[in-house]
């Protein structure tokens, strides 16, 4: 059997060194440029580490590698994305990126001024994402692109149509599900000549078909998502607002799809803001109940953000220092009974950027940019009826506190050497609610860094963390040093260290460089990986603790 | 591990042949006011472009703006360079976007990338990033910020606005 995949490997294998010579040769002979890729590679290689633990899974070395290949032609766009994961992947990915090498997506494409039509696989969203986003993240193991058809129409400038058949990706396969979907963006200031503001409306519909044996005549194994949106803006203010409605679809708890209990879903997204030179204001409201989307319902609760149709993320602030990525909240849709009655979440986020004059007593010689920012999330307020799983909820009130942060940042350059950015956060993790375990976390973070810029293009940074809670895993102290010789060469060392923790203290350090070469980018890192929760974007991944040595090369050609 | 060497020898003949230059996407995106704007119609006749990519979440992307926008004028008085700072947070941070920029009294035009169109078709895999174009041809690219960064920059868009 081995050998049977070994040679089907090769033959495979042979297959893509024949384009890529193919390719080379060709592009040698041709003057204009017609193609254009990218290579990307993540590799790590675990060690045992005697303070953590032994690595016990198999293949030491892992490897994610992703090449992906344009070529133009006249109106024609032709591409393939190639990935392997030799000999398997990094911890915790999908089990469905189970190849060594393999054919991962490929797609035509054909574009004029008013018509673009696609076939094979694609990426498309849909408004703000709340009934249909497809999208690729490698660092969360994320490509739910459809692969299917999708033409886009303009018959005007001001008219934007979209329609679209496909099933999404699931690893190298496809899902069972199908996905039809249709969009509409109109330019409405442009259409009535309007001058001073612009108007722009969107309606959008969504269906997902996935066939289910069901002995409940009333269960209809499509279930349709409509959208309506509405974008406004004039001088300085602006307004966004988007409202989905869900048709009935089975109540799935842990991954186990109940086609007796039926329940609609419904999101509303509302947003607004004021911002002249040196001031902006945001705020943003959202209500989401029962809006979990999935292609193959069963999915849902079986982690790996495999085969999601819509996009949720949780709309808080997010943080790039390692100790503020600790308690992280994450959007909260679902409707269950099992362990906790949840239907939905409401809340809001505000943010306001203030830039301190040049000139100014505060200000100094360059300004002073402040940024404070804080959000609030609730349950939706509701009664449930755990025998009969049923449910009523409350339009405009607010069940348990899920979550809250304030975040101050101030950002001040005192000399043409100097520079500094200063943070400050408070924070409230519900964790009996988020993770559905058990506990809630109070936390305050100070985060200081200052940078040294030397010798016009060399410079050092130095960045001091601290997080002080009485709960969880008590307080940590984080700190990073980077040295940066040349716009080329960099290196860095970090730590972070769970001192409060009585049961295991653990320093989480990090070292490495990386070298830089216009777009070609090569990192080498080791160190040791803290257990929990990666999140990028919103959306998160589960990662194990692991200790060993990373390289990361990217390339684009 | 023989597979990855193979590859990426291949890679490297493939760098090695590339030296012709690709084209401007033909792409469309909305801009911070909410217009759709094509990308091949920014920029007159033989003047220089910046496209830097970045997001609200990326501190090296901001810095790199903030630096940009001290200079910024002098640049454009020199040199007669327009610099489109492409964002590419998704819709989760997207409406940080227009106060962010108005705080911090950036001078660029901003493009919104919510669903990373653009960021796919040039296969950049972080931000920040950022392509010089001229004339709808793609001259040069460069991945990620470290202070400083910004004069290489410069020394960049002088020598294609000659």
């Amino acid at each position: 059997m081995k050998k049977l995949k070994n040679t089907l490997n090769k033959q495979s294998m042979k297959k893509y060194f024949l384009i890529f010579s193919l390719l080379v040769s060709l592009q040698i002979t041709a003057q204009q440029k017609w193609f254009s890729g990218s290579f990307n590679s993540n590799s790590q290689y675990y060690v045992n580490d005697s303070k953590t633990g032994d690595f016990t899974e198999d293949d030491k070395f892992r490897s994610n590698n992703y090449l992906k290949l344009d070529a133009f032609y006249k109106n024609f766009t032709f591409g393939i994305q190639i990935e392997g994961y030799a000999p398997q992947a990094i911890l915790n990915y999908s089990p469905g990126y189970d190849k060594e090498i393999g054919l991962s997506l490929f797609y035509a494409n054909y574009k004029t001024k008013n018509l673009d039509v696609t076939v094979g696989n694609f990426y498309e969203q849909f408004g703000n994402g709340l009934i249909l986003r497809t999208w690729e993240d490698r660092q969360l193991g994320i490509n739910n692109a459809l692969l299917g058809g999708k033409i886009k129409y303009s018959p005007t400038q001001n008219i934007h149509l979209t329609a679209l058949y496909g099933k999404q990706k699931k690893g190298f396969k496809i899902s069972d599900g199908e996905i039809f979907g249709f969009d509409s963006e109109i330019n409405i200031s442009e259409i009535l000549k309007i001058q001073e503001s612009l108007i722009n409306i969107g309606f959008s519909a969504v269906s997902r078909i996935e066939n289910i044996e069901s002995l409940n005549t009333n269960f209809n194994p499509n279930t349709n998502a409509f959208s309506g949106r509405l974008n406004y803006s004039k001088g300085n203010v602006y307004t966004n607002i988007e409202y989905v409605l869900k048709s009935e679809d089975a109540l799935v708890e842990n991954g186990n799809v109940n086609t007796d209990k039926l329940a609609k879903g419904n999101a509303l997204l509302f947003n607004m803001g004021y911002s002249k030179k040196g001031l902006g204001i945001d705020a943003t409201v959202r209500r989401l109940e029962n809006m979990n989307f999935y292609s193959e319902r069963d999915k849902y609760g079986k982690g790996y953000n495999q085969q999601v149709v819509n996009y949720l993320p949780s709309l808080t602030k997010q943080h790039d220092y390692s100790l503020a990525n600790i308690y992280v909240y994450q959007a909260q849709p679902k409707l269950s009974f099992n362990p906790i009655g949840k239907a939905g979440e409401i809340g809001a986020q505000f943010d306001i950027f203030y830039n301190i004059k040049k000139g100014s007593a505060v200000g100094g010689k360059y300004g002073t940019k402040l940024a404070l920012n804080y959000a609030t999330w609730y349950g939706l307020k509701a009664e449930y009826n755990i025998v009969e799983r049923t449910y009523t909820s409350e339009f405009f009130s607010f069940g348990n506190k899920y979550f809250t942060d304030l975040n101050l940042e101030i950002r001040k350059k005192w000399s043409k050497q100097w520079s500094s950015i200063f943070g400050f956060t408070n924070l409230y993790y519900n964790k009996k609610y988020i993770e559905e375990t058990n506990g809630e976390v109070k936390a305050t973070i100070a985060m200081a860094e200052a940078t040294y810029k030397f010798l016009q293009k060399k410079s050092v940074r130095v960045e001091g963390q601290h997080l002080w809670t009485k709960d969880d895993k008590k307080n940590w102290l984080a700190g990073t040093l980077e040295l940066n010789l040349s716009p080329k060469v960099s290196f860095f060392a970090t730590d972070m260290y769970n001192y409060g923790n009585e049961i295991k203290k653990v320093h989480y350090y990090n070292f490495g460089g990386s070298y830089t070469k216009n777009s070609t980018r090569i990192a080498l890192n080791y160190g040791r990986q803290r257990g929990g929760l990666l999140c990028v974007g919103g959306v998160c991944r589960v990662v194990p603790e692991s200790t060993g040595f990373g390289l990361t090369l990217a390339t684009t050609f | 591990m023989k597979k990855i060497f193979l590859t990426i020898i291949v890679l490297m003949s493939l760098c090695i042949s590339s030296q012709s230059q690709n084209s401007l996407p033909n792409l469309e995106l909305k801009s911070i006011n909410g217009e759709i704007v094509k990308l091949t119609d920014f920029g007159a006749k033989d003047q220089v472009l910046v496209f830097s990519f970045w997001a609200t979440w990326c501190v090296p992307c901001i810095n790199e703006l903030d630096a940009v926008n001290e200079e910024y004028t002098d640049w454009q008085e020199e040199t007669n360079v327009n610099l489109i700072a492409v964002s590419i947070d998704n819709a989760r941070t997207s409406s940080r976007v227009k106060p962010l920029v108005n705080g911090k009294e950036w001078e660029y035009e901003i493009l919104l990338d919510t669903n990373q169109d653009f960021k796919r078709a040039l296969n950049i895999a972080s931000v920040p990033y950022l392509i010089i174009v001229k004339n709808n041809k793609i001259l040069y690219k460069h991945s990620g910020y470290t202070p400083g960064t910004e004069i290489e920059l410069y020394e960049k868009i002088k020598e294609y606005a000659q």
